[in-house]
């Protein structure tokens, strides 16, 4: 097809602005709130006993979830492209389910089960609480981020085939030796992938999460919810802009060093 | 020395190796060939380990690895497309099975150093295969095959994805990497030229069985049946026989063809043709035929014979085969 440069420099202008109007600005505007007061106030925002607290919380829910994912995802998707067994089309829809039930739906159907009058109940009551307490959190977010790291893998699997893997075997690798040396690494680049998203959609998850926390601040309370609860509760939108701020900060640190340590890897 | 006995191999209900016996003496270079989908990569696959067979043994220098994987089976193998570990530089990819032996480290890069002298890859140890050529990117392919110094050297149609000038280079250059190294060779090719170009004995395939086994000679001059013959070289149907089209002549005169026949016990006989086109292929002549009873055939006769002749399209000539030429009875269910 071929396009006037009128109409090209219109459909840029438009894509720009789009992408200007609905991303840039609602960051560019948190940022300028956040900051605005001066460096000190963020600082003093960010480092009461909640926020700390809530912080810990979030990064130790994304401790537990990404390992868990990053192992559940790379099995499923090697089963997904190289396994042949009756199943496969039912799995595929299930690890595409967190993408369809809203997250609210999800912190519901935990209380369902794992509640004091769940299905496994018996759990809760025998002193290990799991709803209101940090395995339901973690729940919720593994729930919801399940879908990351098989999606991004499972395309790569597809397109690095098996030939490597043969070559490797006829070479003398054995299975392991051929996972870690061949597979691995012909993965990463998806891996990392999923696992930026992960983390990203851990620290962020709201819906599911809030159903099942118990949101006392300084016990229950991750970064996300302290955001909602410091806007909506205690109407200090001050303190809500300052620790959106850090979730953001936070996410991005993760991409960084992803890219980072990827980079490092395949330089060496 | 590599023995199959009775390999067979299904794909579902597709019989894909159908009672396989093949001997490969140590130290040949023994080419699989066969049109494509009869057979030959299952086969060489098979012996690599790389596919299970369904019934039937593999022997390795006398040791049953039927049931071995790929890793314990003593081999190296060569694939069309390379299979280059993308991720490593050429060094690393050559380097890979001693790594995974755990050699020391000295000892691994003379050997990779020395590796990429023989394939002519020096000074290309830390580029990655995505900066090589397909021939380079082979040749690399090659020396981390023999640098873990394996019993048998497998390799699946491995100049098939290169143009035909690095083709040809590559398995001359190949032939001389076997004649300095002698390790047992089986290359799997479609490409009879090939075959009669390196190997020292050829397989000839055909719906997973195997139809005759030989050096190049024997099979080019006495094939076991007409699919063999068809194979390895052009054929021509004259009366109903098959002869190579060099082993025709042409007469002018009717007299001196039956004259020259009477010789021939076995011969298919003198067949009247005209000539439909006169086509010069530099040192020879193919003149395309068509004999009285219809059937079109070609005869390949030297540019001197041709000039001699003086063939013009639509005059009509005698054809016979030669004394000496390779004649097979031609059985429909074996054609191509
Ligand atoms: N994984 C598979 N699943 C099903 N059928 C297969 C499989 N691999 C091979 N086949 C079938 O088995 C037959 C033999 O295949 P094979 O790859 O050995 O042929 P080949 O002689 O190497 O042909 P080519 O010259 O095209 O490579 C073919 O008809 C092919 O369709
Ligand atoms: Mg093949």
């Amino acid at each position: 097809m071929r396009v006037g440069t009128g109409t090209r420099i219109t459909l840029r202008v438009l894509a720009l602005g789009y992408l200007f109007v609905l991303v840039a600005v609602p960051i560019g505007v948190i940022l300028w709130r956040a900051f605005e007061p001066g460096l000190a106030t963020f600082i003093a925002s960010i480092s009461t006993p909640a926020a700390i607290s809530a912080l810990n919380l979030s990064l130790l829910i994304v401790a537990i979830v990404v390992p868990l994912n990053v192992v559940f995802g790379v099995v499923t998707a090697l089963a997904l492209v190289r396994g042949r067994f009756r199943g496969r089309g039912l799995l595929q829809a299930v690890v595409d389910l967190p993408f369809a039930v809203s997250p609210i739906v999800v912190g519901v159907s935990l209380i369902m089960l794992w509640g004091v009058n769940g299905w496994f109940g018996a759990i809760d009551r025998a002193g290990f609480q799991v709803i209101f307490g940090l395995p339901g959190m973690v729940l919720a977010t593994i729930f919801v981020t399940l879908p990351f790291v098989v999606r991004e893998v499972e395309p790569v699997l597809h397109e690095i085939g098996t030939e490597q893997e043969q070559a490797a075997s006829t070479l003398g690798a054995d299975r392991w030796q051929t996972f870690w040396r061949i597979t691995l690494p012909a993965i990463r680049w998806g891996l990392t992938y999923g696992v930026v998203l992960t983390v990203a959609r851990a620290l962020g998850e709201f819906g599911a999460v809030i159903m099942v926390s118990s949101g006392f601040p300084g016990v229950s309370q991750t970064l996300t919810l302290l955001v909602h609860a410091r806007y909506i509760d205690d109407h200090n939108t001050y303190g809500a802009y300052a620790a959106a701020t850090l979730l953001m900060g936070i996410a991005l640190l993760v991409l960084l060093l992803m890219t980072l340590l990827d980079r490092k890897r395949s330089d060496r | 020395m590599i023995t199959v006995t009775a390999a067979r191999k299904h794909y579902g209900s597709f019989l894909a190796l159908d009672d396989v016996d093949i001997d490969i003496p140590s130290g040949s270079l023994t080419a699989l060939l066969g049109p494509s989908g009869s057979g030959k990569s299952t086969l060489l696959r098979a012996i690599a380990g790389l596919e299970g067979l369904d019934g039937g043994t593999v022997t390795i220098d006398g040791r049953d690895v039927t049931a071995e994987p790929p890793q314990r089976r003593g081999i190296g193998f060569v694939f069309q497309h390379y299979a280059a570990f993308k991720h490593m530089t050429v060094r690393d990819n050559v380097a890979f099975g001693l790594t995974i032996r755990k050699r020391p480290k000295a000892e691994i890069a003379k050997k990779v150093d020395d590796l990429l002298e023989i394939v002519g890859l020096d000074g290309f140890q830390h580029r990655y295969p995505a900066q090589l050529s397909g021939g380079q990117r082979q040749r690399m392919a090659l020396a981390r095959a023999l640098a873990v110094d394996p019993q048998v050297l497998l390799l699946d149609e491995p100049f098939g994805a290169l143009d035909a000038k690095v083709r040809t280079d590559l398995r001359q250059w190949l032939r001389r990497l076997h004649d300095e190294v002698h390790v047992t060779t089986v290359l799997v090719t479609h490409d009879q030229e090939e075959a009669l170009d390196v190997a020292d004995r050829i397989a000839v395939l055909n719906h997973g069985r195997i139809e005759q086994v030989g050096d190049p000679v024997t099979l080019y001059e006495r094939p076991a049946n007409d699919f063999v013959m068809g194979f390895l070289g052009s054929v021509a149907s004259l009366g109903g026989q098959l002869v190579r089209p060099h082993d025709i002549v042409l007469e002018r005169d009717h007299a001196a063809a039956l004259a020259l026949d009477a010789k021939v016990a076995d011969s298919p006989g003198v067949i009247t043709a005209t000539v439909e086109r006169v086509v010069p292929l530099g040192f020879e002549v193919r003149v395309d035929l068509r004999a009285d009873s219809g059937e079109r055939f070609a005869a390949q006769i030297t540019r001197r014979d041709a000039a001699e002749l003086g063939l013009r399209e639509g005059e009509t000539i005698h054809a016979r085969a030669t004394s000496r030429s390779t004649v097979v009875d031609h059985d429909p269910a074996l054609a191509i």
